[in-house]
């Protein structure tokens, strides 16, 4: 009996064993953290969708040298504190050949830092925090830093819309402080008198007060930051309080949602963004098309950002060849991939390097403004 | 005259006035939320932090019962109902069983409650959170000269009087009104002289829940947008409330809510780029129990 239960006990082992080899021999797994429950579970559900179909894609395609990509998903809750142990667990257990963080900042923060001591590389698909980068080589970012959007978003007020006077209405985290901080550098390059600012915090829904303020200070332009979940309640009740100057928003309105809640107060708000709608580019409308009928509901830009991520990771996983981690990074550093957010390559520090699209709301739809490719303008740090 | 700011004197009265009235419009659904807490303590001498959940569940309800009948009446009325009895209900499951308890049990369970209410509202109804179709009341109504209100707004403040005034005169006029407010007193005397406690507690749970239910109806009007976090700024705000009213007086606590409302409506604007709205309310509340520690108006 004892002899039988020893022989059991190995045969399960073995069969285990070769089950996980199997596994790894046919697939390359990407570890992706993203907040799946709690305060920012929309956004990552977005985010998930976005990243899982470009695997589906580069799969249907025949994988990456012969090779199945295979998402290892954890739910991070945005959070900082369950981000750094799953990212050990990615690296360690998962043995994951690279990541991507499809979360907000602190989580990416504190996973970044893992990934890169690791030398595992590590892609933020829509996180902003200045340190991401920073925490390493092996760090990269498909998104803008605010501070390039908030230039990006100066130049379109005080050159392209020619609005002089402009009240700033700014969310008081690492999001919106940086984007106050890109516009502000700008704004006198481009013209522009900042008649007021005001800070809110990511939990406010009512800005009642606020808005009687902006309508003494009466200002030429609004420039807004915030999500879609604190625009679309700020935008509804600008308009409501019968203020009809232009509002300026940034990628955080971008989504449907956004236009759903501000309803007809939405028309004509403009964004600085990645994701072009009315996009010719194939990548771009092949991922919008993809991303509708997969989620259900219409692309956004942090599905479009972590679509990119992963198609960044994919099309330098073919080019390095090897499993090597060094070289791997290697080729993510020389990319230059026609994605869904655009024509994309990287910094020294890690940083894209990207067009920026302004989309305005129209007939209740996200439509194509314009470009702006300025590129000493939209540089990023590169240190 | 101008001030600093570069307004006339008129236009800084008038910011002033609509400051106000801003302020006292939070101040009203602060009041609706606020009220079943105290009632709670009140009676039970329990924080009960899952109240903010109902409030979201009314926000819920409001929005789908709306978008699936047309009417914004009715589900404001099925909102305070459904709420309402989920309320008496909340007593009954959680509550009752731990009243033996230290009161510190009962806040645990609570919070823990609440906790778990935010994940179900995001598996039920989606983390995207729900907005209105066609979002009822956006009309306007002019005040004053610059001054104009959406009835969305008009309809908060207008409730909050309505259902306040009319807990007040159930209180002071009706043998049941009489017998809760005997029993906050002194419930044993008050069960001696022959009052149903239960029914008292019952009763209590339904209508702090409803209105807390009715404000929920209220924000998601205001914002068009109701989210499975909703009743996190409520669930701590209600209870800064309640302690710098004095607790279990509810008088105090809707004098504070309107307080609440109004410093809250300043704050953001002259030292908001100092403090978020979160932390004027409580630097409020402790420069007040600085000098009354009792709150507001305790009682005795």
């Amino acid at each position: 009996m004892r002899q039988y239960f020893k022989t059991a006990l190995l045969a399960g082992v073995l069969a285990a064993g070769s089950m996980v080899m199997s596994a790894t021999a046919d697939t390359v797994k990407i570890g992706f953290n993203v907040p799946l429950t709690g305060f920012a579970a929309a956004d990552g559900q977005s985010a998930l969708h976005g990243a899982e179909l470009a695997v589906d894609q580069v799969n249907a395609a025949g994988g990456v040298n012969g090779s199945m990509l295979e998402l290892v998903v954890y739910d991070d809750q945005a959070s900082p504190k369950e981000a750094a142990p799953l990212a050990v667990k990615m690296i360690t257990q998962d043995e994951v050949v690279a990541g991507v963080s499809g979360s907000y900042s602190g989580a990416t923060r504190a996973a970044a830092t893992i990934f890169a001591e690791s030398k595992v590389p590590y892609i933020s698909a829509y996180a902003i925090h200045p340190d991401i980068t920073r925490a390493g080589d092996y760090v990269f970012r498909t998104s803008f830093m605010g501070e390039v959007q908030g230039r990006a978003g100066a130049k379109l007020i005080g050159e392209m819309l020619g609005k002089k006077r402009v009240t700033m209405v700014t969310i008081n985290n690492d999001f919106g402080k940086s984007l106050a901080a890109g516009f502000k550098e700008q704004a006198s390059n481009f013209g522009i008198e900042i008649v007021s600012e005001y800070e809110y915090s990511i939990k406010d829904r009512e800005f009642g007060p606020v808005i009687s303020k902006i309508k003494a200070d009466k200002p030429d332009a609004i420039y807004a930051s915030g999500y879609f979940f604190t625009a679309g309640p700020m935008v509804s009740q600008i308009r409501a309080a019968g203020l009809d100057q232009p509002v300026v928003g940034q990628e955080g309105y971008d989504s449907q949602k956004f236009i759903e809640i501000a309803g007809a107060a939405s028309e004509g708000v403009m964004i600085t963004t990645s994701l072009d709608r009315d996009s010719n580019v194939p990548e771009t409308k092949d991922f919008i098309k993809g991303f509708a009928k997969k989620a259900g509901y219409p692309a956004d830009m942090v599905a479009a950002s972590a679509h990119t991520a992963i198609l960044v990771l994919a099309d330098a996983l073919k080019a390095s060849g090897s499993g090597d981690a060094a070289a791997l990074r290697d080729a993510v550093a020389k990319t230059d991939l026609s994605a869904s957010t655009g024509r994309i390559s990287f910094n020294a520090l890690g940083e894209v390097q990207k067009d920026v699209q302004v989309q305005i709301v129209k007939d209740g739809n996200w439509h194509h403004h314009s470009v702006i490719s300025d590129a000493v303008l939209l540089a990023p740090p590169s240190e | 005259m101008r001030n600093p700011g570069g307004l006339h004197f008129i236009e800084l009265t008038m910011l002033f006035v609509d400051l106000c009235i801003q302020g006292l419009i939070q101040g009203a659904i602060y009041a609706l939320i606020a009220l079943g807490l105290t009632l709670v303590y009140g009676l039970l001498r329990i924080l009960h932090v899952a109240h903010a959940a109902l409030f979201t569940l009314g926000g819920y309800v409001g929005v789908v019962v709306t978008n699936g009948s047309g009417s914004f009446l009715l589900a404001l009325l099925t909102a305070m109902l459904i709420v309402g009895v989920i309320g008496m209900a909340s007593y009954r499951v959680i509550y009752k069983p731990l009243l033996t308890r230290t009161p510190l049990i009962a806040l645990i369970a609570s919070i823990g409650v609440f906790i778990a209410s935010e994940e179900l509202f995001r598996i039920i109804f989606g983390a995207y959170g729900l907005s209105y179709a066609t979002p009822p009341l956006k009309g306007q109504v002019e005040l004053l000269p610059g001054i104009s209100l959406s009835h969305a707004r008009i309809l908060v403040v207008v409730l909050a009087v309505g259902l306040l005034s009319g807990v007040g005169w159930l209180a002071v006029h009706t043998r049941i009104g009489i017998a809760a407010r005997a029993t906050v007193v002194d419930p044993a005397m008050a069960a001696s002289s022959g009052v149903n406690v239960e029914t008292i507690r019952y009763a209590s749970f339904f209508i702090g829940s409803a209105f807390a239910g009715a404000a929920g109806v209220m924000v998601s009007l205001l914002n068009n947008l109701v989210e499975p976090t909703m009743g996190a700024v409520p669930s701590y705000k209600a209870l800064a409330i309640i302690v710098l009213g004095g607790l279990g007086s509810v008088r105090g606590a809707l004098i504070a809510s309107l307080a609440l409302g109004v410093i809250e409506s300043f704050g953001t604007i002259y030292v908001g780029h100092l403090l978020d709205r979160d932390s004027i309310a409580f630097a409020f509340l402790i420069m007040v129990l600085m000098i009354r520690p009792q709150g507001l108006l305790a009682r005795e």
